[in-house]
């Protein structure tokens, strides 16, 4: 299929997976590593493909309810331990750590977690139901047999669409654990992978081929950048993972759920000790290699700003430079070229800001055209200053000092804020919060992921919607 | 009024002058300062070489300046050669798309566009293009050469022209200024006119863009209708790329035959799809040379690349009521090797815009 035998000198094509089959397209783009070499190639489908294998999409029907969770625990197995995509599993992960530069001890995590968390599917989608609604598992059953529920008139969890796309992104393999559940809802999804990692949903999407799900439930459409929008257009609801530009081009779309900048915070009030707490801070800024949107960006320290910037700087300087393939990798890597311009940007954002760990240290080249992206500390002195809400793909913190007066607002806009605070009443006026969308009081890192505590919201809330329905027993 | 010793710059439909031989003589018409066009006879003295004596060979075009750009301001009249007499033929002025500054303007004679028809003619023929049906347009109409060209195709092989208004530059337009809905409503607007042809007329031949033509496969409903009742579909205008060329030979239009144009005004015409193209093979066109030349260069040395390498097309027009020689066109292909028995510049195939590399400043984010 997608592999040519090994030693076979073809490069290896990584192609679409389209609704009637695989297919590898004639117009193809190089997938570089980290040093510039290319491991891969990856398939360019055209709209017309896109078009026509969306509409075969719409077309299929779903997997029966009662068999789906069988299936994505196969899947899972598949995933984890099989060759779904033609490599082995540690092939995958190299290939992964090596293109995205992503330290490989992180990718293997990410690879139980992708298993972990398409095992536990169905019952992770379903707990964004509504307590008022029957589940929509159920509902077939309730019509073959129509019992006191629905025809004393229920609200029946139903979908708002059938087919949903998504926008993958490419900063981590993780981002895969979350499109799957809208499979476990009954949608057919299209996936765009983005070509820094076409690996993770070739692999998963196949595996979940190989475990018996229809071609036409779940497709992986590579496309130019131009050539995008069709498959936003084609599909009912969609997922688009991005930045600010991507947040302000899709904000206005109802039926485009946005995955933007995470600017995740931390709190830390006077009545809690920072000293005490350096592992969590410091893991919140640079574990998962720092790429995450669920990664600290800027701490806020009622007190001491300086002497926490001290400590952390300390802390964060001692992470080793080394290649992503490396078991010990802990920071990510880039091309030398993106790495420059990266702290290029850092630099100029950083003008006003005092240089703990400066963009002068961050680019630590490996000497075969990559560079690693150290860890970066800036102590600012306003709780306002816009550099707080700069978001790079690599461990970059902002410390500002907070005071009561400051308030709420420079909180705002946070995927996730971990308050370190004892004070109970701040603490209720941050849940109350509507633009904080995850809050961890006290000791939690801010990329606290558990069973049960969405990344964004459930994606069922989404995806779904409450249908009142009453059958009559004609 | 042509004159009996440039005989070889009219010959007939089908024959194949030699290329160096046809070039001397076209050079000898054109930098005549009784045959030449006032536009040429005034750039000749700052040349700095002499085409008469110094323009031997095909090769040799590429010592003129590339006066594309010209073609802006030029007074249009200025083009045409004095040998024409007072009252030259002409088929029309025809305007280029216009999507870097302003459009580019030239002059047609209708021993041209004869010669053009003749050959592109005996290309449908090729393809397997019927005779005696009608013809729908969806190409760009207007001050554009593609939809004149439309026109007489059609009643050249004795069908009807049935055409949809189509208007590049205003698309152009609104997808430049980030109105791609309107663009949108605008394409959905010109395939409802061609929908209610298709569905009243019988039509044989359909001349479509490769973005219409999407739309048009994107209706299954539609597409099948075009499947069934359309014999030949010849696209042009812009570029296809080779994925969905298969696709739409294998399934979205397998009854169809398709043929594929290459033009742009800087040529004066098309270069047609070779006939007999296997699926695996690339999209090869070949020009009708020696007036239409083509050759694949490198941009920086301007230096031909090697056959089966990419690189940017350059084409002239040599005939006797046209000198452009020597533009650099906007467009990728691959050189290709041209048939023995065809000599006469590059072949070209998958042409495909030079691409635009998405800006490397840092975007802030994760993502």
């Amino acid at each position: 299929m997608a592999a040519p035998p090994p030693g076979s000198g073809e490069p290896y094509v990584v192609p679409a997976l389209g609704a009637c089959g695989s297919y590898r397209a004639r117009v193809r783009i190089p997938v570089a590593d980290v040093a510039g070499r290319t491991l891969a190639e990856l398939s360019q489908v055209p709209p017309l493909f896109v078009d026509r294998s969306l509409r075969a999409q719409r077309r299929a029907e779903p997997v029966p309810a009662e068999e789906r969770a069988a299936l994505f625990a196969r899947a899972a197995e598949l995933f984890a331990t099989g060759e779904p995509d033609g490599w082995t599993v540690q092939r995958y992960q190299h290939h992964v750590s090596r293109v995205g530069g992503l330290p490989i001890a992180e990718v293997r995590a990410s690879t139980a977690a992708v298993a972990r968390r398409l095992t536990a599917v169905a019952d992770s989608a379903g707990r964004a139901r509504p307590v008022g609604t029957l589940e929509a598992a159920d509902t077939g059953a309730a019509l073959r047999t129509p019992g006191p529920g629905l025809a004393e008139g229920r609200a029946v969890w139903a979908r708002r669409g059938e087919l949903f796309a998504v926008h993958a992104a490419g900063n981590h393999p993780g981002t895969h654990t979350y499109w799957p559940e809208a499979l476990a809802l009954g949608y057919r999804v299209a996936v765009r992978p983005s070509s820094r990692d076409p690996f993770t949903p070739f692999r998963l999407i196949s595996a979940l081929r190989a475990a018996g799900l229809p071609d036409a439930l779940a497709t992986l459409l590579p496309t130019a950048h131009e050539h995008a929008e069709t498959l936003l257009r084609g599909a009912d609801l969609a997922m688009v993972y991005g930045g600010e530009e991507v947040a302000r081009r899709y904000g206005g779309d109802a039926g485009v759920l946005i995955q933007g900048p995470g600017r995740s915070k931390i709190l830390v009030t006077a009545d809690c000790d920072w000293r005490e707490h350096l592992d969590v801070i410091a893991g919140s800024v640079a574990d998962h290699a720092g790429t995450g949107c669920v990664n600290a960006t800027a701490v806020f320290v009622e007190g001491d700003a300086a002497a926490l910037c001290e400590a952390l700087a300390e802390r964060l300087a001692a992470l080793p430079s080394l290649p992503p393939e490396d078991d010990k990798a802990v920071l990510p890597v880039q091309p030398a070229a993106s790495a420059r311009a990266v702290a290029a940007h850092l630099e100029r954002t950083a003008r006003n800001a005092r240089p703990w760990l400066g963009a002068d240290t961050v680019v630590d080249e490996l000497g075969d055209g990559s560079a690693v992206l150290r860890p970066a500390v800036h102590q600012v002195e306003d709780p306002g200053d816009p550099a707080l809400r700069t978001e790079l793909p690599f461990p970059c913190v902002w410390v500002a000092p907070w005071t009561r007066d400051a308030g709420l607002a420079p909180l705002r806009e946070s995927l996730v804020l971990t308050a370190l605070t004892r004070d109970s009443a701040l603490a209720a006026r941050l849940l109350d919060e509507p633009s904080i969308a995850n809050l961890y009081i006290g000791p939690y890192p801010t990329h606290l992921i558990a069973p049960g505590l969405p990344h964004d919201g459930f994606l069922g809330e989404f995806l779904m919607r409450s249908k009142s329905t009453r059958i009559s027993n004609m | 009024m042509p004159s009996a010793d440039l005989g070889i710059l009219d010959l007939p439909h089908g024959a194949r002058p030699d290329p160096d031989e046809f070039i001397r003589a076209a050079m000898r018409w054109h930098f005549d300062p009784q045959t030449g066009s006032p536009f040429w006879l005034e750039l000749a003295p700052g040349l700095g070489f002499d085409p008469l004596s110094d323009v031997k060979t095909l090769a040799d075009l590429s010592l003129f300046p590339d006066v594309a750009g010209r073609m802006r301001d030029v007074r249009i009249r200025d083009l045409i050669p004095q040998g024409y007499g007072s009252r030259p033929p002409i088929a029309g002025v025809f305007e280029s798309g216009g999507t870097t500054g302003g459009p580019k303007r030239v002059v047609v004679l209708e021993d041209w566009f004869e010669r053009l028809l003749a050959w592109s003619d005996a290309n449908l023929d090729a393809h397997g293009f019927g005779c005696g049906t009608d013809w729908l347009g969806l190409v760009p109409t207007g001050p554009h050469f593609v939809g004149e060209f439309f026109r007489r195709s059609a009643a050249r092989r004795g069908g009807l022209a049935f055409a949809v208004d189509l208007d590049p530059r205003w698309v152009k337009k609104l997808i430049a200024s980030g109105r791609g809905a309107d663009a949108g409503g605008y394409a959905e607007h010109l395939i409802a006119q061609a929908v209610d042809v298709l569905r009243t007329q019988q039509i044989g031949v359909l001349a479509v863009t490769p973005p219409l033509m999407e739309r048009l496969a994107a209706d299954e409903e539609l597409a099948v209708l075009i499947d069934e009742r359309v014999g030949g579909i010849r696209w042009g205008g812009t570029q296809m790329d080779p994925d969905s060329r298969a696709m739409y030979r294998a399934e979205v239009f397998p009854n169809v035959a398709l043929c594929g144009n290459y033009g742009s005004t800087m040529m004066l015409g098309v270069a047609g799809e070779r006939p007999g193209l296997g699926e695996q093979d690339p999209c090869v066109f070949e020009p009708l040379a020696p007036w239409v030349t083509f050759s694949v260069v490198d941009p920086q040395t301007r230096l031909p690349v090697a056959y089966g390498e990419r690189g940017r097309v350059v084409v002239s027009h040599v005939s006797r009521s046209f000198l452009l020689p020597n533009s650099l066109e906007r467009d990728l292909a691959t050189r290709i090797r041209p048939h023995e028995d065809f000599p006469g510049g590059d072949w070209v195939a998958d042409i495909a815009p030079v691409a635009v590399f998405e800006d490397e400043r840092v975007i802030e984010g994760v993502y």
